[in-house]
């Protein structure tokens, strides 16, 4: 479990918008793809992707549409939107430079100063 | 942005649209969500049991996720706006558990939407008339409009005739005369009563069938049928009583012996407001172009054709005949309208200002509900505590507001419903003082009816929501703010709630309307109080007053001469006999004719005075003066007790025999009498006889004094008498031979000066006579009307009633306003009173506490009430100052300058409306003052 990092807050958005720009998914599937391509390193709390996911779709950055999953039931599939793919580039280079900001920051030596 | 805030108004719509299915949804997908969950927990190797409590633990609490995805929906607000049934059901409990603020405001609210509705109906009904016949919309007037002379050419029988062959868009096309006529039952006296000389075809135009008898059919038509009338309801009952058998009567309309053939509904009064229906005799294609009787024209848009087309149509028809008949049509357009278009158009910039008329009154509305507001915002205070707790409980802010509104929606719908009902004889009542007062009885067209459209209901039910919003959402916006700071403070009951400025506004204009509506109410009354008790100096209630005239259409025997003259010397000889035969009669002791009579309204003109003989003009009137005038008979002034003060009466070979149009007296010049107010206020005093004087027409000079080149009649002023109460209800001195008051003249208004005319008997037309009787005038009446019937049955009598009578409809008028307006002020008041009785007991409520700790520490009573009730006391006495001010403002803009009585008075009033208001604050003082300290501190904090 330590090795397990806590989502920073507002990271969430970021992720599942990331999770669906990969291609369609229920929401499971956004979990297990968080998941997978954090290497397993982030966990979500379950419940709270779908507040998340409604927020979203609310505000027009995912949209979604019923289908049929790989177990033949109905679920609701999320993909990303036009809109949804313009924030996902704005918030990457955010992100981005705000963590690489931080990392310069923690590699600062003595010397340095 | 944009696809972003649509997609915010999608997910929203579905949200609050398909509540029960996004419900749905989330359950779906979440059991999914566990179930996929679960299967993978399987296939690391738990068993299926464990797995599934696994997955659900993971998960969390469904219900939670699910009203946080709700709330990142933005349903929470929509869920708050929401109005369940309950929040009536309490709004209907609070209206019995306050029956005071339901009387109070209730009546109100329903008043201003009395009023509201009731202008916005008549605005509709004046502006976008609709007949209330079957498929009325389809009826149309056609008429043939004279552009060179700019107004309709009436004489269309030989276009109709054209019309009737040619139009395909139209059907039933038909005429109409409209006549005022005697109608003789027996042998009796005549009455008049109007008669629309109709084609048949109207009948089946209107498709209203009737109630007995039959219609007018094509036969009436035809020369030499047996002479037929339709009798409408109204003069069914009226005129014979609601005889069963009276289809197959005879009955004499002026000259001619008619047959009643059957008896229309109620309501049915086509054309125009005609009670009487005979055939129109027109064989149409006889007449020559633009020759014939007047008419006018309607008819019925032909199945699915548009008033468009029918107009592209006429207008083509229209065109050729133009060309082809360039002598008589070069100038005439054919139009097509809306029937009721034809007789009252209100169109354009004028419809705007009929419309604007809603506006004030909506404005009345408003501050009617603000006043409202302020109770139910005392309302709200009392129940704080409860509001707390229901925000304690989770409601939103939202929430409590919606419930505070659906209370006051309550309250505003038993108003409307009652202010609607009233609405209806409110209508009515409008309508007939309009009849009365602006037509001088004469009905009003038919399609004005005390009825109330859909689209009039549709404005009430939006005036109800306005209300509803004002007196609802106002107070509960003002309780309901910082509920969660005081819920911290867990003070329920004694928060800081507080009259703030907004109400210190509502509570002073309110106030200050309440003292000046009376006023204007009283002045209202004053005017009429003067036009009751107007003094014309002989006793007009022992005259029996009737304004005479003669159909036009000679007596079939004599040579058809239609000329004026001709009609003139019948009118005069006809006259002369019936004033001979009455003269006759026992109990007649003087007859007065003229053109009008005292108390009547005079028309007033410009004049000027030979050179040297006028007085200075007064500034006031720095155009000149506009003086009244009357065309009367040599024995007039003997009829009516006033002798010549100066100079001599007429003489018979004074008259000019003119049969001149009202307000025309002799075109030709001649000698004249003048009243006492002429000569004090246009001669100032000089010696009159002698003294010539002319009529002016503004137009013809700018100076303050007319050109002596005028070609304008001279007149020679021979006589003067007494004021004749030629202009009543005017400012200006009452008609009286005091010397004290004709100094005042000059200052008065110039209608009060008089000039009299002389014309033999029966020399104008339309005439009054003034019967001077012994007895009763009124039961004289059937007698003058049994004797003029006898001489002529086209000899018509209209307004027989005591002279004392003929300012009636002024004083309806006037009663009309103040009536309305002492409703208003009642409302203002009661209103006022319960307001400012809320806000004291709000006071009181709220520092009970205070009250009792002060009592309680020594403080003497008077102290305590200066403390508590300063404020309140401050906004009455600004209010009631505010009022006075206006009152005083208003009597000076209509009575001029006030006298120290007057001055008094209204510092009486003011005195007297504070003392009123102050009784509102007793019962909450007192109530303040029997707080026992022990309880007071025992009190929730």
């Amino acid at each position: 479990m330590t090795d397990q990092a806590g989502l920073l807050p507002g990271t969430l958005d970021l992720l599942i918008l990331k999770a669906v720009s990969l291609g369609r998914l229920h929401g499971y599937g956004v979990l297990l793809r968080i998941e997978q391509i954090s290497g397993g390193a982030l966990q979500i709390q379950q419940g709270a992707l779908y507040p998340a996911l409604y927020r979203l779709e609310h505000q027009g950055l995912i949209s979604s549409e019923w289908g049929t999953s790989d177990n033949n039931r109905r679920a609701k599939y999320y993909r990303l939107t036009v809109l949804g793919r313009r924030r996902l580039g704005e918030e990457t280079a955010s992100w981005n430079r705000l963590a690489e900001a931080i990392a310069r920051s923690l590699a600062a030596t003595p010397q340095e100063v | 942005m944009v696809s972003g805030i649509v997609a915010r108004a999608r997910s929203m719509w579905r949200g609050v649209r398909q509540r029960r299915g996004v419900e749905a949804d989330m359950n779906d997908e979440f059991r999914l969500h566990v179930e996929l969950r679960a299967a993978d927990l399987v296939r690391s190797g738990l068993s299926p049991a464990a797995a599934a409590r696994q997955a659900k633990l993971e998960f969390g609490s469904t219900e939670r996720y699910k009203e946080d995805g709700r709330r990142s929906r933005g349903l929470r607000r929509v869920d708050d706006l929401r109005m369940s049934w309950l929040d009536f059901k309490l709004g209907f409990r609070m209206l019995v558990r306050y029956p005071g603020l339901t009387l109070v405001g209730g009546l109100a609210m329903a008043f201003a939407i009395w009023i509201g509705a009731g202008a916005f109906e008549l605005a509709t009904q004046i502006i976008r008339p609709s007949l209330p016949l079957p498929a009325g919309s389809e009826i149309v007037a056609i008429r043939n409009w004279d552009v060179a002379a700019n107004q309709p050419e009436p004489h269309i029988a030989h276009d109709l005739a054209t019309w009737r062959e040619t139009l395909t868009s139209v059907t039933e096309l038909g005429a109409y005369r409209a006549l005022e006529r005697n109608l003789i039952i027996g042998n009796g006296r005549g009455e008049p009563v109007e008669v629309a000389e109709i084609t048949a075809s109207a009948f089946r135009l209107t498709r209203v069938p009737p109630l007995m008898g039959r219609t007018l059919i094509e036969s009436d038509e035809r020369p030499g049928a047996p002479p037929a009338v339709v009798v409408g309801y109204d003069a069914w009952q009226a005129r014979f009583g609601g005889d069963t058998a009276v289809v197959g009567k005879t009955v004499r309309l002026a000259r001619s012996a008619v047959t009643v053939v059957g008896v229309m509904p109620k309501g049915f009064a086509f054309p125009v407001a005609q009670s009487f229906w005979v055939p129109l005799r027109l064989d149409a294609a006889s007449y020559a172009r633009r020759e014939g009787p007047a008419i006018s024209a309607f008819a019925r848009l032909a199945p699915g054709t548009s008033l468009d087309e029918a107009r592209a149509e006429l207008t083509a028809l229209g065109k050729r005949a133009s060309i082809e008949f360039r002598d008589t049509h070069e100038h005439l357009r054919p139009q097509i309208m809306p029937y009721a278009k034809s007789i009252v158009n209100i169109s354009g910039w004028r419809s705007v200002g009929v419309m604007s008329v809603n506006l004030p009154l909506l404005m009345l509305v408003a501050l009617i509900c603000g006043n409202v507001a302020l109770l139910m915002f005392a309302r709200a205070a009392t129940r704080e505590s409860e509001i707390i707790v229901r925000s304690a409980l989770g409601a939103g802010r939202g929430r409590i507001i919606m419930q505070l509104f659906a209370e006051a929606l309550v309250l505003g719908g038993v108003a409307a419903v009652v202010g609607l009902a009233a609405a209806r004889s409110g209508l009515a009542w409008v309508m007939g003082v309009v009849e009365a007062e602006f037509l001088h009885g004469a009905r009003l067209p038919f399609w004005f009816q005390s009825r109330l459209s859909p689209t009039t209901l549709l404005y009430a039910a939006l005036l109800t929501i306005i209300a509803a919003a004002i007196a609802g959402i106002m107070p509960a916006l003002k309780v309901t703010r910082g509920v969660g700071a005081r819920l911290r403070q867990a003070s329920a009951g004694s928060g800081g709630l507080r009259f703030g400025g907004v109400w210190t506004v509502v509570i002073v204009t309110q106030v200050a309307v309440t003292v000046a509506f009376p006023a204007v109410a009283f002045f209202v009354r004053r005017d009429a109080v003067q036009i009751e008790q107007v003094d014309v100096g002989f006793p007009t209630s022992q005259y029996l007053s009737a304004r005479l005239e003669m159909d036009r259409d000679p007596p079939s025997a004599a040579p058809a001469d239609t000329t004026r003259a001709a009609f003139a010397a019948r009118f005069r000889t006809t006259y002369q006999e019936l004033e001979r035969r009455i003269a006759a009669e026992p109990n007649v002791r003087r007859i007065a004719f003229a053109d009008r009579l005292p108390l009547m309204y005079h028309p007033h003109r410009l004049i000027a005075v030979d050179a040297g003989g006028a007085a200075p003009l007064h500034p006031a009137w720095p155009a000149g003066y506009r003086v009244s005038s009357a065309s009367v008979s040599p024995s007039y002034f003997d009829a009516v007790d006033a002798p010549i003060l100066t100079g001599r009466g007429f003489l018979a070979s004074d008259h000019a025999v003119d049969l001149g149009e009202p307000g025309e007296p002799g075109a030709r010049g001649g000698v004249v009498i003048v009243n006492r107010s002429f000569v004090n206020l246009v001669l100032g005093g000089r010696n009159p006889i002698g003294r010539r004087i002319q009529y002016v027409e503004l137009e013809e000079w700018d100076g303050p004094r007319p050109p002596s080149e005028s070609k304008a009649p001279w007149y020679e002023i021979v006589g003067v008498v007494r004021d004749l109460g030629m202009a009543v209800g005017s400012d200006g001195p009452a008609p009286s031979n005091n010397p004290e008051s004709s100094k005042q003249a000059a200052g008065g208004d110039p209608k009060v000066a008089g000039i009299y005319h002389p014309v033999a008997p029966g020399g104008v037309y339309p005439a009054h006579m003034g019967i001077r009787v012994s007895g009763d005038p009124a039961a004289f009446a059937p007698r003058l009307r049994a004797i003029a019937t006898e001489i002529d049955p086209t000899l018509r009598l209209y307004a027989v009633t005591p002279l004392s009578n003929v300012t009636e409809s002024e004083l309806q008028f006037l009663n009309f306003w103040f009536r309305m307006l002492l409703g208003v002020a009642a409302i203002a008041l009661v209103l006022s009173l319960a307001g400012i009785y809320a806000v004291m007991s709000f006071t009181v409520a709220r520092r009970t506490r205070e009250i009792g700790v002060r009592i309680a520490l020594g403080a003497s009573h008077r102290r305590v009430a200066t403390a508590i009730f300063r404020r309140p006391l401050m906004q009455v006495a600004l209010g009631v100052l505010a009022g006075g001010v206006l009152v005083v403002l208003m009597t000076r803009a209509i009575a001029g300058e006030l006298s120290a009585t007057e001055a008094a008075l209204v510092v009486a009033y003011v005195i007297a409306m504070m003392g009123i208001c102050l009784v509102a604050c007793i019962v909450p003082t007192r109530r303040a003052f029997r707080i026992e300290p022990t309880e007071a501190l025992r009190a929730e904090s």
